[in-house]
């Protein structure tokens, strides 16, 4: 073995070759970074939801409410994924106008994908209310432990 | 759908949600974080402070990033939105790998948590069970204590309190322990001159009952009731039951002997009296028998012999032979008379008598002669000894025997010690003679009342004297006994009652 392990050590040195030790990163990464995240963040959102049911956390109000809010983020993770997938595909002259979208408007029949980048733009229609739900079970967690300290006093 | 659309909509969803993600992000955060205050331990509000403060960060990224943008480019300066946008995406993506990382983790995180506060719960439980078990073993500790302590106090009490004699042996059979009946028994003050200093060997009379203790104790590890003769230290003889056990501290080794002594010798010698007295009173109905029935043919031949002797001169050669017949004919009727005295069938004549000077007068009749032979007679009498009511010339005769006996007794010089004392509790008069003579043994002193039992020469005495003197002192309602003990003396102690006229001279106010 060490042998075989001399031998390459000795190869290598003797037939150096051009090496690559940084790798470019052009543009299309950041956002496959981003679509993968949102991946991860939806499967942990559906791994919570169902670890806290098959844990009975759902008895109580509390966790239920936060259980609604990992299924409305995972549903969330896949708009935004699809909203990233669809304004990546729709060609920027369809958008008539410049500015920040209020002046703005879009050529629906210009492409397949006009119709789906309208909806899923609004895709805080579904992350405020997941973040409310969060917000709300917390909340109910708190009045219940508050309720369970004082009663431990 | 084929013209152009407003995106306004979308812009202010986008705007409006963005105020309210940052909004309800910081509320989320808050009540996290009052959950994590409200139970520091936990490790769930730990976990959920963590994901709200991750979706706090992406709300502020994601909100003012896009608040930011839309103010940018409506004032006109698209290139500095194009400048942030990647960081704010680069940090929503690090916000989602934060929240996937901290989600993933989270319940293996909670296991080992949750293991740990069990493991925490079971170690306090436990803590307090020790805590409790502690308490409770105090408290048992002191509860058996307490039980130990009553326990030892009854035992120690009926140890010490018992009237019989309780001891322990050693191996060696020598004294461990014994109760202060058993000290007094054996004539000892304190226990540190007799614990490990006397053996059962020490006390025991007879080397025949020792042996024979030894036997059965290693024959049968136990003795019941085995009766045997002790001595104690003044040398006294006691007869006592014993009664002995082996104890064992293991199966093998035997360590020491308990013991229980009762003594019996002041049983054993009123049965022997109770015995002597049966034994006296039967001879005595013989004897009287015997008496009446010679009683008078005895008086006819003395009769007829004094008869023959009025018509008989004395210098007839028949005259000296009817005077021999007439002395023994006499002779013979004083023994029955005698007998008739030991068989209480003679008559009485009671009145008060001072004991005092019947002594006197039985003295005075040979008390010149004790002195020329060197005896001593010492008196020592209670002052104010109440009167008896008795046959005084009958005591006279009592005490006349009991003196010759005593000087008899001593060969050579000699004292005899005559005793007079009132005993309140027996209401009666003791009146002891006691003499340093030669003694009796045990077989005699058995018989000394025996009518003609006598330990004299032949022709010295008849052997009535002694029985005439006990059968003297029954009819009085008294007792006549006997201690002697071979080559010391002899101690003859006469008991009289006293009657309530003659116990109320003396106890005028208490006559009972």
């Amino acid at each position: 073995m060490i042998r075989i392990i001399t031998f390459l050590a000795l190869y290598s040195y003797l037939t150096p070759e051009p090496v690559y030790a940084l790798q470019s990163h052009g543009e299309p990464e950041g956002l496959f970074a981003h679509q993968i995240a949102h991946i991860l963040f939806s499967v942990s959102m559906i791994f919570l939801a169902y670890w806290l049911k098959s844990n009975n956390f759902t008895r109580e109000r509390g966790w239920r409410l936060i259980q609604i809010s990992c299924i409305l983020f995972f549903i969330w993770n896949l708009v935004a994924f699809c909203g990233h997938y669809v304004e990546v595909k729709l060609p920027s002259k369809l958008i008539e106008g410049t500015g920040s979208g209020w002046d703005q408007a879009l050529l629906l029949s210009g492409s397949p994908y006009s119709l789906y980048y309208y909806f899923l733009k609004m895709d805080h229609l579904i992350c405020v209310p997941a973040l409310a739900c969060l917000f709300l079970g917390l909340r109910n967690l708190y009045k219940k432990t508050l309720m369970k300290v004082a009663a431990d006093k | 759908m084929t013209g152009y659309y407003s995106l306004a909509p979308v812009w202010i969803s986008d705007v409006v949600g963005s105020a309210l993600m940052l909004i309800i992000s910081f509320g989320a955060i808050y009540y996290a974080h009052r959950l994590r205050n409200a139970e520091p331990s936990s490790i769930i509000w730990m976990y959920l402070l963590v994901l709200s403060a991750a979706l706090a960060g992406f709300s502020i990224s994601r909100a003012v990033a896009h608040l930011a943008k839309h103010a940018m480019l409506m004032a006109g300066y698209p290139h500095m939105w194009e400048f942030f946008r990647p960081y704010t995406g680069a940090f929503n993506s690090i916000a989602f790998i934060v929240v996937a990382s901290v989600t993933f983790f989270f319940p293996k995180v909670q296991k080992i948590n949750s293991e740990i506060l069990n493991d925490k719960r079971a170690l306090e439980q436990a803590t307090r069970d020790i805590k409790a078990l502690n308490r409770d073993l105090e408290a048992l500790v002191e509860r058996r204590t307490r039980q130990l302590s009553v326990s030892e106090r009854k035992y120690r009490g009926i140890f010490e309190g018992s009237m019989d004699t309780i001891f322990v042996l050693n191996q060696k059979f020598i004294f461990e322990d014994i109760n202060p009946t058993g000290l007094s028994l054996l004539g000892y003050d304190s226990l540190e001159d007799f614990i490990g200093k006397i053996s059962l060997a020490d006390i025991f009379v007879s080397n025949s009952d020792h042996t024979q203790f030894l036997e059965d104790i290693s024959r049968s590890g136990a003795i019941k009731d085995m009766e045997c003769r002790i001595r104690n230290s003044s040398g006294a003889e006691l007869v006592v039951l014993l009664s002995v056990t082996v104890t064992t501290k293991d199966l093998s080794r035997r360590t020491n002997y308990v013991g229980i002594a009762k003594d019996i010798t002041v049983r054993r010698r009123m049965e022997k009296q109770l015995h002597q007295a049966d034994r006296l009173a039967s001879l005595g109905q013989t004897a009287a028998g015997v008496a009446h029935e010679l009683n008078t043919p005895l008086g006819i031949i003395l009769g007829y012999t004094q008869l023959l002797l009025r018509n008989c001169q004395e210098s007839d050669a028949l005259h000296s032979d009817l005077k021999i017949i007439e002395k023994q004919t006499n002779n013979c009727k004083r023994i029955v008379q005698d007998l008739l005295k030991f068989a209480r069938n003679s008559e009485t004549k009671k009145s008060d008598v001072d004991l005092i000077e019947c002594f006197k007068e039985a003295i005075s009749l040979f008390g010149h002669q004790f002195e020329k032979e060197g005896v001593i007679v010492e008196t020592r009498f209670e002052n104010n000894l109440p009167k008896v009511f008795a046959d005084g010339e009958k005591l006279k005769q009592v005490l006349v025997n009991l003196l010759v006996n005593a000087k008899q007794a001593i060969s050579g010089n000699g004292l005899i010690i005559v005793t007079m004392k009132l005993n309140p509790d027996r209401r009666a008069v003791i009146v002891s003679i006691s003499d340093n003579g030669c003694g009796m043994s045990t077989d005699t002193v058995e018989k000394i009342f025996d009518p003609f039992f006598t330990t004299k020469p032949v022709g010295v005495g008849t052997g009535l004297g002694l029985s005439v003197s006990y059968g003297i002192i029954q009819a009085h309602g008294g007792a006549l006994e006997v201690e002697s003990e071979e080559g010391v003396g002899s101690t003859f102690h006469i008991t009289l009652p006293l009657t309530d006229q003659n116990h109320q001279n003396i106890y005028p106010d208490n006559p009972q």
